[in-house]
């Protein structure tokens, strides 16, 4: 009986003891009531991004410490390059792919605007596709979607505002039918929620990366953009579920060109996004170990020493990492297939700070193949063969492919390609090259007839190219 | 009176139903810009039928809703997941009114009916249609 007092005693304490925190998710201190939305046929003709909430680029700006995010984000149709000479019709939020990322704090407000400008043509490029409906939806919010997520028709302008409950990284995205297509064009992007009281740890580099997937075809009316091949939506492909691209914040191979920088000592914060649509993510960063993971970029959802973060389709985590010494730290979506395709970036102590304007889209191309074969040969060469080999840049642990088309006839590189564990047994030259270059074998990639054709037109447009002219991008 | 009764119900119950298919979605399904912009150009109406019942073939739908009076050449656009069609009219020609009665009239047989929910009278204005 003693006994069972003294519980009940400690019990009482417990409950009574004014140092128990708040519940941070305390749902009666929740703003749950927002203003209806607005639609009007008022047309903003300014630019289409706007807010000081807004990043562009993996570089996150530091919280704004307005507590009212005024954020505008139009919808638009414009042609991206999602990779070298590969020029699609995209669908965006404000102009890039993925949208800027929005960052504000637990409790504050965001007024967010959007006109549907899909109906504006972009200067100089007339295949975009045909205007048409867009919504936003913020999977940030607590909303009723058919008020503040209904679709606009172009040129209408909707408004509508709300508080944020929950920290994390949200995906934001169009949720018009069908909404496949729409994710799959671009239309995407993050918002980062920080705690009311801010993250736990203090980090010295904040990015964002956005993973996402495109399913693209060569235009079936062969159309250009500025002598390049249009590339438009595979539905087939989107609908099986197989991306012909898998990318890290819309570029293949994007911050291998542009590596995100950071400083040995240095605790580097990244709020990784899997946009999907229809693919997950096993994000890991070569040489680290994730210190702290916070899944869904909560700092309740902790844990500790991970390699790997697994995300599902519009899944996120805060993951945060040390620099242990000087190098290059490989981004990648340890799902190889995913990273074969272009998910794949650095963060390296050697990096430049980044560019200040990195929007990538409607540029045209450094020399670049525009043959769809060429194209798909360059990015499986990028993706798989610059462990070994350079494109103008001498011997590595196999040969420049520079002017191998010129050194060795088609047949045999053919042959070399296809099956050169059979060609090192039976072939002098192969012999001889397995000889000059230390015993390391050319390791059989087991590549189709259609990939090797793809091969061979690459390295036949490098050789048509004058001297130095024709770069690979990427490798590790 | 009962038939709009039932008729208005069964579309809320519609209208509320999962993502995608809120008013907005179902004209997203058959927006049209090249239609809407055309007509809206010539003074024209486009309106946007919710379809009660269910349809059967795609062709007999859209070759009911041409042929009707008033109704722009090439300008007809059905989804049949959404249970959408919208036409471009021309107002001077046959009110919605009218122009709704006899696309009910069209195909009564099939056991279909029309309820307009949305009409565009100018560039990126889309009304509720009063009843």
């Amino acid at each position: 009986m003693k006994k069972l007092l003294s519980t009940i005693a400690l019990f009482t304490l417990a409950a009574c003891n004014p140092a128990t925190p708040p519940d941070r998710y305390d749902v009666s201190k929740m703003d749950l009531k927002p203003a209806p939305a607005k639609v009007t046929a008022e047309r903003h003709k300014g630019a289409f991004a706007e807010g000081a909430a807004l990043s562009f680029g993996a570089e996150l700006k530091a919280l704004d410490p307005s507590p009212v995010k005024t954020v505008r984000l139009d919808t638009t149709h414009k042609i991206i390059e999602i990779a070298p000479g590969v020029k699609f019709t995209a669908w965006t939020f404000g102009d890039t792919v993925p949208g800027p990322t929005v960052r504000a704090r637990v409790g504050d407000k965001v007024r967010f605007v959007m006109t549907n400008r899909s109906d504006e043509a972009a200067p100089g490029v007339q295949l975009m596709a045909a205007p048409m409906m867009h919504s936003m939806d913020f999977h940030a919010a607590m909303v009723s979607p058919q008020d503040k997520y209904r679709s606009i028709a172009p040129g209408q302008t909707i408004e509508f505002e709300f508080t944020l409950n929950y920290p994390g990284i949200f995906m934001y995205h169009c949720g018009t039918p069908m909404i496949l297509e729409h994710i799959a064009s671009g239309m995407y992007g993050a918002v980062v929620v920080d705690p009311r009281e801010g993250y736990p740890t203090k980090a010295d580099r904040e990015y964002v990366v956005v993973q996402s997937e495109f399913y693209v075809k060569p235009d079936p009316q062969k159309r250009k953009v500025d002598g390049a091949p249009l590339y438009v939506l595979d539905t087939d492909r989107l609908r099986a579920a197989q991306p012909t691209h898998t990318v890290f914040n819309g570029t293949h191979n994007g911050m291998v060109k542009t590596p995100l920088a950071a400083k040995p000592g240095e605790r580097v914060r990244m709020f990784v996004l899997n946009v999907g649509p229809s693919r997950t993510s096993s994000f890991h960063v070569v040489g680290t170990i994730f210190d702290r993971v916070w899944m869904e970029g909560n700092p309740d959802n902790q844990l500790r020493g991970m390699q790997t973060v697994l995300l599902g389709s519009s899944n996120s985590a805060t993951v945060e990492y040390l620099i242990p010494e000087e190098g290059s730290y490989i981004m990648v979506d340890h799902h190889f297939a995913n990273a074969s395709q272009g998910a794949i970036g650095l963060v390296s102590t050697a990096a430049k700070p980044p560019a200040k304007d990195l929007e990538h889209h409607n540029l045209q191309a450094s020399a670049t193949p525009t043959d769809p074969d060429a194209v798909a040969g360059k990015l499986a060469f990028e993706s798989k063969c610059l462990a070994c080999h350079t494109v103008g840049e001498g011997r590595k642990l196999g040969p420049d492919v520079a002017g191998v088309t010129k050194r060795r006839d088609q047949a045999w590189l053919a042959r070399w390609l296809k099956e050169p564990e059979k060609m090192l047994q039976t072939d002098a030259t192969a012999k001889a090259m397995l000889k000059e270059y230390n015993n390391i074998p050319m390791p059989n990639q087991s590549l189709t007839d259609a990939e090797v054709r793809q091969y061979l037109k690459y390295f036949q447009w490098i050789d048509s190219q004058p001297a130095g002219a024709a770069k690979a991008q990427g490798g590790h | 009176m009962t038939r709009s009764l039932v008729l208005a119900l069964a579309f809320l119950a519609a209208e509320a139903a999962a993502c995608g298919y809120c008013v907005e979605d179902k004209i997203a399904s058959t927006y049209d810009h090249a239609v809407v912009t055309r007509a809206l150009a010539q003074g024209h109406h486009v309106v946007f039928f919710h379809i009660e019942g269910s349809p059967g073939a795609r062709r007999e739908l859209e070759r009911a809703a041409s042929s009707l009076p008033g109704v722009d050449r090439d300008s007809v656009r059905l989804s049949l997941p959404t249970l959408t069609l919208s036409v471009a009219f021309d107002p001077r020609r046959v009110s919605l009114v009218e122009l709704n009665t006899r696309l009910d009239r069209k195909l009564v047989a099939r056991k279909l009916s029309f309820m307009p929910f949305r009409i565009m009278e100018e560039p990126a204005d889309l009304k509720a249609v009063k009843r």
